[in-house]
This record gives structure tokens, sequence and C-alpha cells, in this order.
């Protein structure tokens, strides 16, 4: 029988772990992975004042904090179910099987799959894997590779790779279908690229984003969208192009890439082939919510925060009695937003487990979570705050039908 | 390859045409798009297409329930032998 669990060691569950241990609550950390740090460990890059943040650093120093302070670690664990029992919430792993109190969700997000032709050959990977291969094992995913799918993501990622010596053909859009919809559609894409382009070092497309910021310049902007594509640290990125297929015998050989106009459909004939060893696909992130739906949670679709959601206020508590949920399963956010979501999430559960005098921390620290959130220089969503209040609107309704149901 | 044979639940190698003819012809939700196509019910448990079955089905059908995640998630959500899953219940 334990105090509180934690599901997720990456930069939520760790600063929740801290918390919780420093208000005196014992802690168990679970995760599938066989080191601490989750998302933080692929991390690598300049911040807007010239510093670099390192994650690997990030989630050692945290880590190691935790371990000081009596968390217990379970690595190399994966949790296949959880279930409420008589007051007590059951985690089930395949070595053992756990009881708490308190339960906290850090489970983070996920990537979303976005299909092309010859994506089942070996050497595609999404590029989150290209990531972690690169940063926390230190093997190359290959020499030359192409990154299919345009975001902040995929954009910090090839920079990353470059770092690491890997070239990086281009970054480009897959083909337009019923599964890649917006991924496929250039005025959509740049519409995204569009709010995080005062962090391009590139004079053109730092300029270039004042003039669109109305449609019309913006399907401008797509029309006559250079044909070799805009340079974001040396690397094209190509919105007038799409991959149409990754071919090869046994495994990736190359992409076909074709031009594309500015409602992303293909220009026949305009099929060139590129020799890589490797390709990525990145259709963004969602948050990973399995746990919280198979323990009965109620969601919500928010598209702002990346997906369903499951119901939860600012205290980071849920419906059900003593689960809590912090960072990108809530919604797709930076690692501070979710370290900061963490130490809420610890609060309140030092809380519930009878520590006193707290309240005041606990509204800090929800402050908190808001003004990391606004100084962040990245938002992976543009309307993250809509998407925010969504969620507290319908954990609000939540509560007042469950309030009537109970006066009836 | 064409784009219409590409693979998009590996598990159950269900292919990008059966799951777009499924949902022009039912125009049905995504758990009826699993339960005709097969796509989602492999070892995976639906972990790698998921998201896709999801989207094919939205974009045909039109009636996304926003309040309960469309394809239902089943214990155990991670791979596990039937030895260890048996074992202490």
């Amino acid at each position: 029988m334990n105090n509180t669990i934690i599901i997720g060691s990456g930069p939520a569950g760790l600063t929740a772990a801290v918390t919780c241990a420093e208000n005196g609550v014992d802690v168990v950390v679970i995760d599938e992975y066989m080191i601490a740090g989750g998302r933080l460990l692929g991390q690598l890059y300049e911040e807007p004042n010239g510093s670099w943040w390192n994650g690997i650093k990030e989630s050692t120093t945290l880590y190691e904090k935790a371990i000081n302070l009596g968390v217990k670690f379970h690595f190399n664990t994966a949790v296949n179910n959880i279930e409420q029992s008589n007051g007590l919430w059951v985690v089930y792993t395949e070595k053992d099987t756990f009881y708490t109190s308190n339960l906290l969700l850090a489970t983070g997000a996920a990537e979303s799959p976005v299909p092309v032709p010859g994506w089942t050959l070996p050497g595609v990977m999404s590029v989150g894997a290209a990531q972690v291969m690169t940063n926390v094992q230190r093997v190359k995913p290959g020499e030359r590779g192409v990154i299919i799918g345009v975001n902040v993501l995929s954009a910090v990622i090839a920079m990353e790779l470059q770092l690491a010596g890997v070239e990086i053909a281009c970054l480009t859009l897959p083909k337009r279908n019923r599964i890649t919809m917006k991924a496929g559609d250039p005025r959509k894409v740049l519409d995204s690229l569009l709010h995080v382009s005062h962090m391009a070092p590139s004079p053109f497309v730092r300029y270039g984003s004042k003039l669109m910021k109305n449609d019309f310049m913006k399907k401008l902007g797509v029309n006559f969208y250079p044909k070799k594509g805009v340079k974001m640290w040396d690397i094209p990125i190509q919105l007038r192009k799409a991959v149409t297929k990754i071919y090869g015998e046994d495994e990736v050989e190359g992409v076909t890439l074709a031009t594309i106009n500015a409602d992303g459909e293909v220009v026949s004939g305009s099929e060139e082939h590129i020799p890589v060893d490797f390709v990525c696909i990145a259709g963004g992130l969602y948050p990973l919510a399995e746990l919280a739906a198979v323990a009965g949670c109620p969601f919500y679709l928010v598209e702002e925060l990346g997906g369903y959601v499951p119901l939860h206020n600012e205290r980071m508590e849920t419906p059900l009695e003593g689960l809590y949920v912090a960072g990108n399963i809530t919604g797709i956010e930076g690692a501070k937003v979710a370290a900061a979501q963490g130490t809420t999430a610890g609060l309140s559960m030092a809380h519930r487990s009878g520590i006193k005098g707290l309240d005041n921390t606990i509204n800090d620290s929800i402050k908190m979570t808001e003004q990391t959130r606004n100084s962040a220089p990245i938002q992976f969503h543009p309307e993250i705050e809509v998407g925010r209040k969504k969620i507290l609107q319908q954990w609000e309704a939540y509560q007042s039908t469950k309030r009537e149901s109970i006066c009836y | 390859m064409k784009e219409d044979e590409m693979i998009i639940c590996r598990c159950e190698e269900v292919s990008y045409e059966e799951l777009e003819t499924a949902a022009a012809k039912y125009k049905c939700s995504a758990r009826e798009l699993k339960l005709r196509t097969r796509a989602g019910m492999g070892y995976c448990g639906g972990r790698s297409c998921r998201t896709m079955v999801d989207k094919i089905a939205a974009a045909s059908a039109n009636d996304q329930n926003r309040t309960c995640v469309s394809l239902k998630y089943q214990p155990p959500i991670r791979p596990i032998s039937f030895e260890n899953l048996g074992r202490g219940r």
C-alpha cells in the first residue's frame, strides 16, 4: 500500500514526485522507459536569450533531487491497467500490482502517424524516434533523410539532427488525402507556422510573417512561395512540395517528391526522386490518455489541446476521487508548462494526504503555470488558452450536473 | 506502391482503400469502421492506427462525439504474456 504513485517520469511526473517528497509524502514513480526524463531526454535547443536548454541535464538534476528526497523508481515497468477498488487505486504492471490512495497520470503524449505509400519500409520512423536515437542513444538514424510534416516539433528536431551531423534533404508536406488533411494543405501549414515565425532565424521568414497577417496575403504567400523553399538553419522547408511515395527494395532508398499547387493538389509530371536512407514522419502530438480511459474518467475532445483530454480542474484533479493528471496528457504544451502542472498536482496530492496549510501554495502554483504558459516562446497550438478555457468549462458543467443529480 | 494500397492497420493488414470504401459505403462511426474492417483490432491494440481510423470515420460521418473517446481502450493497454496477466488475480 502506497500513499502516492506517479505514472510517468517526464517533466510533469518528476516535478510532482519532488513536490510530494518535499512535503513529506511517500512517492513511487513507475515508467516504461529505462531511465527518467521522458520527452525531456530528447530536447536540446537554443533559448531566445542565447543559452542552451539541455533536456538530459534538466532530467538528471530533477531525478537526483527526487532520489535524495527518498522517491522510489521502477523503470522498464509498463502499467497495463488501473482500476479503483475499495477507495484505493490498483495499478497493474507485468511484474507487480501496486495499491495507492493518490494516483497521478503523467503519461505525456504520443505521435500521430501520417500515412505515406511505402511507409512500412525499414528506415521510416517517427520524428520523435529519430530524436531519441540521436540525442539519447547517440546513434545516427541515417546519413541523409527527409522529414515529412512541417510543424514546430519537426523543425526543432531537424535542427537537432543537423547538429549531430545528419543531413536533412528537406522538410516537406505529405500528399493530401483523407487522413493527412490539414497537414497536406500548404495554406493551413503556413497558418500554423506564422505564429512561431518570430523564432525563425531567417530574416526572410521573420519579415515575411508580418506581411501575411491577412488571408489574402497568406494565399499570396503560398502562391509565390519560392520553388526551392525557404531555408531555416540551412534546411530547405518545402511547403509547395509533397512526398507521394517512399521507395526502396528492402529498405528506404529514396522518396518521390512532387510539386503541389496552393490547394495541395499534385502537379502531374513534376515528380522527382530524392535519394535518402531514412525518412521521418512528423504528424504532431496527441495526449496519451489510455489509462484515464480504462479508469472510466470522463473526456472531452479539444482540438487546441491536441485531442481527447481527461476532464480536470486547475488543481489537476480529475472527477475520479484520488486520480490526478499533469503534463501533456492534459494538452500539448512545452516541458516547462508540464513541470509547472506537476508542481500543482504534487501539492494537490500532498493536500489530500492530509498535509495542512497548502492552499495558498496551490493557488500560487496555478498562477505560476499560467505565467509559464504566457512566457513560453513556442506554443504548440496558437489557441492553447482557448483550449484550456474549454476544458475548465467542461469541468464546471460536469460538476454542476453531478450536484443536480445528488439534489434530486 | 499506390496510395490506395498503403497499409493503415499494420497488425491486421488493412489498406487505405478498404477503410475508405467502408467509410464511404456506411458513413459509420469509428467503432463501426473498426468492426467492419478489423483495423485497430490487432495485437498492438490499435496503438498505431487509432488516430487514422478516427480521422477517416470523422471525414465521412461528421457526428463526432466530443464527450467520450471514439474507439474504446481495453486493458491490457500494453502487450503482456498470458502467464503474467493471470498472476495474482
